[in-house]
């Protein structure tokens, strides 16, 4: 079980998600400035999806949503039905940072679960710039959750 | 001019006696003030001003830096790119920052010693593939290095950037000859096809010949390549390096696709000059797609095994092959440049490619 109480999706698990991604500023520093605006498109079974966005910037992550799409204006959207993005997110908080198959590259390569889409070849292009760091944001559900202090 | 030292100044400097025309009779922008900005002081910031000011035609061939005074009598270096649409692109600036932040270690940052015994056919795919890797790499650090002495010092942002795809490639080279020789298996197959399209960069008579085969055609394959190579991998050390590979080299298609753009939008009548770059490289490309030193390591890495290979055949690769295709019509629409109707590659590479046909969207 991961560190994160908020349900995914919702803005308070991306916060949570983002706040201990960003707990140790030497590691995001050791991955590299980067310039990225990431769509989360989750995709309800009754038809309807929530999207959130994060904004990678420099050194700084923003959690923005849930939002529009347009509103947003993503370099790139990760799209899925909600139950690839809980398994994902299951996976991780029980295993620690996401292995070839369950990271968003493995997950989005074929188009399913889940897809990578963009307007243009320079946002697919700066997704996989930036994999590296997209991917510790989300390896960091796998942050273990805090233990009790006994006397 | 011919250079001689001057005795007498010699005497006068130390006598105390300064000439100072270097301190009192400056061109430059005395009282310039560059200010950092959140990731601290980058080539955006300090763009401003005259300084900021790339010209069109490179007025000297000087190593003097833009924007210096420059005294008469420099020699000319002679150099033969001194057009600015020739090697320049929108995005230059910001990749080469984003280079110099995202520097990784091929010795420090892989878990080398995380590697975990494979079954001997994965593992033989595996330095197949590392093989390859290894060989092509470095022909992204050759050719700029070939062609950076050429280009004007004026546009030496750009030089800049190629010189940190010189430092990536290096390191490409270097992580994909360690994976090859740190589990067990070796070095595998280099072959000819594989050598002719290296052969084909090298040799391009121009930059733009060789910059369109290169950080288009060249580099656009092997980021989807190390893109499946991260999916594929089967330890977390395989994953990291595929990964690692893969921003680096999205960063040069980045620039050679916003380069063609920028070059493009310079002089549209070269793009007849770059459909026909294209289409000598598309042809030596359709031959290393039916070239079984790389497909059959893909299949087998694909599939987890030599057995489960053979029963799904290439429909992995398929999905690669239709990504590496899609992906590269959707670059070329971007930089201005439409493919569709016009690859030089067989309809049994291109059929359920979306976009491919004339008829499609990209």
């Amino acid at each position: 079980m991961g560190a994160i109480e908020a349900p995914f999706p919702s803005s308070a698990w991306f916060v949570e998600l983002v706040s201990l991604a960003t707990a140790d500023p030497a590691e995001l520093e050791h991955l590299g400035i980067a310039d990225l605006r990431f769509g989360v498109d989750v995709l309800q079974a009754n038809g309807t999806d929530q999207f959130f966005g994060l904004v990678l910037d420099g050194f700084d992550i923003h959690v923005v949503g849930p939002t529009a799409e347009e509103s947003f204006g993503p370099d790139v959207v990760v799209s899925g039905p909600v139950e690839a993005w809980l398994d994902m997110v299951a996976w991780i908080e029980e295993n620690g940072p996401a292995d070839s198959a369950h990271s968003l590259n493995g997950l989005t390569i074929a188009g399913v679960p889940l897809l990578a889409r963009s307007d243009d070849a320079m946002g697919s292009d700066k997704f996989y710039r930036f994999m590296g760091t997209i991917q510790a944001v989300f390896d960091a559900a796998g942050a273990p959750a805090p233990t009790a202090v006994t006397a | 001019m011919t250079l001689g030292l001057d005795l007498g100044y010699l005497e006068r400097s130390a006598r105390g006696e300064f000439d100072l025309g270097w301190l009192r009779d400056t061109g430059a922008e005395w009282g310039v003030r560059a200010e950092p900005s959140k990731n601290g002081l980058t080539l955006r910031d300090i763009a401003i001003g005259s300084y900021g000011e790339i010209p069109e035609h490179a007025p000297l061939r000087t190593m003097a830096p833009r924007g210096s005074d420059v005294e008469f009598g420099v020699p000319d270096m002679g150099y033969t790119i001194n057009d600015r649409s020739e090697v320049w692109a929108d995005n230059v600036l910001d990749l080469y920052e984003e280079a110099v932040s995202r520097q990784w270690s091929a010795t420090r940052d892989i878990p080398w010693a995380d590697l975990v015994p494979l079954d001997p056919d994965v593992e033989h795919a595996m330095c197949q593939l590392a093989t390859v890797l290894s060989e092509v790499e470095m022909v992204a650090a050759d050719f700029p290095a070939k062609w950076l002495w050429r280009i004007n010092h004026d546009f030496v942002e750009a030089k800049m950037f190629l010189c940190t795809q010189v430092m990536d490639e290096a390191r490409h080279t270097e992580v994909f000859r360690k994976r090859a020789l740190a589990n067990g298996g070796g070095l595998g197959r280099a072959t000819a096809v594989v050598e002719r399209f290296l052969q084909l960069i090298l040799d391009a008579e121009s930059y733009d010949e060789g910059s369109a085969l290169m950080h288009l055609l060249g580099e656009g394959i092997v980021l989807s390549l190390f893109r499946a190579g991260a999916a594929l991998a089967p330890s977390p050390v395989e994953q990291k390096i595929f990964r690692l590979c893969m921003q680096d080299e999205a960063r040069h298609v980045a620039y050679g696709t916003m380069h063609l753009r920028y070059r493009l939008a310079a002089d549209p009548s070269v793009a007849e000059d770059f459909h026909t770059y294209l289409d000598q490289g598309e042809e030596i490309i359709a031959m290393i797609f039916a070239t079984p030193e790389i497909v059959e390591p893909t299949a087998i890495l694909a599939a987890g095994g030599l057995a489960q290979a053979c029963e799904l055949g290439t429909a992995a690769g398929d999905v690669l092959r239709h990504q590496i295709i899609g992906d590269y019509l959707k670059r070329c629409a971007h930089a201005g440049l439409d493919r569709r109707g016009r690859l030089h590659l067989p309809d049994a590479l291109i059929d359920g490619v979306p976009g491919a046909r004339v008829e499609e969207a990209v």
